[in-house]
């Protein structure tokens, strides 16, 4: 369950994103296929060649994604069902592997916003960030 | 690591600590603060530090910052010894098992938010490849802090 105050600093921080989607996104790809290289298995088509393209594309897709949890933050589970299905069927991403996502989510908003990323941002980010890993991973058995 | 990640992580990580030191910039307290307030179930190791009520009060808390101190001082050593990171902490490791009873799970977290808290005071500098070096050595500090365990 998310406070007001948690979903105001949600919404808050979903604003400086909206619209720089494909970059936030791409540099959170490049982040994690840098930091935590095992990932890179589930992208086969974008970790090989680091294609610029591709990757604001795919991050493009993802952030849109999670803009749509924002939308939804009430309703997480019913927004979110067709990518759990997708998740649980066809991607298959190990449940671990969401922490590291997370963690490079963090350091993006961190390096960008720098003092403005206020501690309760980053706790309410987390604890929504985890929300919807919970839900995409939910489907797996 | 090849020959490239014994160099290229010390060098990476050598610069970041000493724009820090020379910055005086509050790392230690506000790393301990971070995670007290971000997973507040860490405060359970913490109760005999008085008041962590709030976030403010986490700031506040002179026992939080005195520790935060302890464990900037102990990445010191950690920089120092980056080859040897088990025999570093094999002190420490046992402590945080026997006496503090500190699951391990802890030691991660407190990494992951010391690498957060570079990025915020480093901005773009902390490219992908600065955070890979630091994500590294946080995680190798916190093996070596739990391979004492039994």
């Amino acid at each position: 369950m998310l406070s007001a105050q948690e979903r105001a600093q949600i919404a808050q921080v979903w604003d400086l994103i909206a619209g720089h989607e494909a970059q936030f996104g791409a540099e959170l790809l490049l982040r994690l296929f840098t930091v935590y290289p095992s990932t890179k298995v589930y992208f086969p088509h974008l970790s090989s060649c680091h294609d610029a393209t591709q990757l604001l594309s795919h991050g493009q897709r993802m952030l849109a994604a999670v803009g749509a949890a924002v939308q939804h933050m009430d309703h997480l589970r019913a927004a979110l069902s067709p990518l759990a299905d997708l998740h649980a069927l066809v991607l298959r991403v190990d449940p671990a592997n969401f922490p590291l996502l997370i963690q490079c989510f963090h350091v993006v908003l961190a390096s960008h916003l720098q003092d403005e990323f206020t501690v309760e941002m980053q706790a309410a980010w987390d604890k929504f960030l985890t929300g919807v890993a919970v839900v995409l991973t939910e489907k797996y058995r | 690591m090849g020959a490239k990640g014994e160099y290229y992580p010390s060098k990476l990580i050598g610069k970041v600590l000493k724009i820090f030191c020379i910055s005086n910039f509050v790392f230690d307290m506000v790393s301990f603060h971070r995670l007290l307030v971000v997973y507040p179930w860490t405060q359970r190791f913490f109760d005999s530090f008085g008041n962590l009520s709030s976030p403010s009060a986490i700031l506040g808390n002179p026992k939080v910052k005195a520790h935060g101190k302890k464990v900037l001082t102990s990445f010191g050593d950690a920089i120092k010894n980056m080859d040897n990171l088990k025999i570093t902490f094999a002190k420490l490791s046992e402590l945080h098992c026997d006496k503090l009873h500190v699951d391990p799970e802890n030691f991660k977290l407190l990494g992951n938010v010391m690498v957060i808290i570079l990025a915020t005071h480093f901005g773009k500098e902390f490219t992908p490849e600065v955070q890979a070096a630091w994500q590294k050595l946080v995680s190798a500090v916190a093996i070596a802090l739990a391979h004492k365990y039994h």
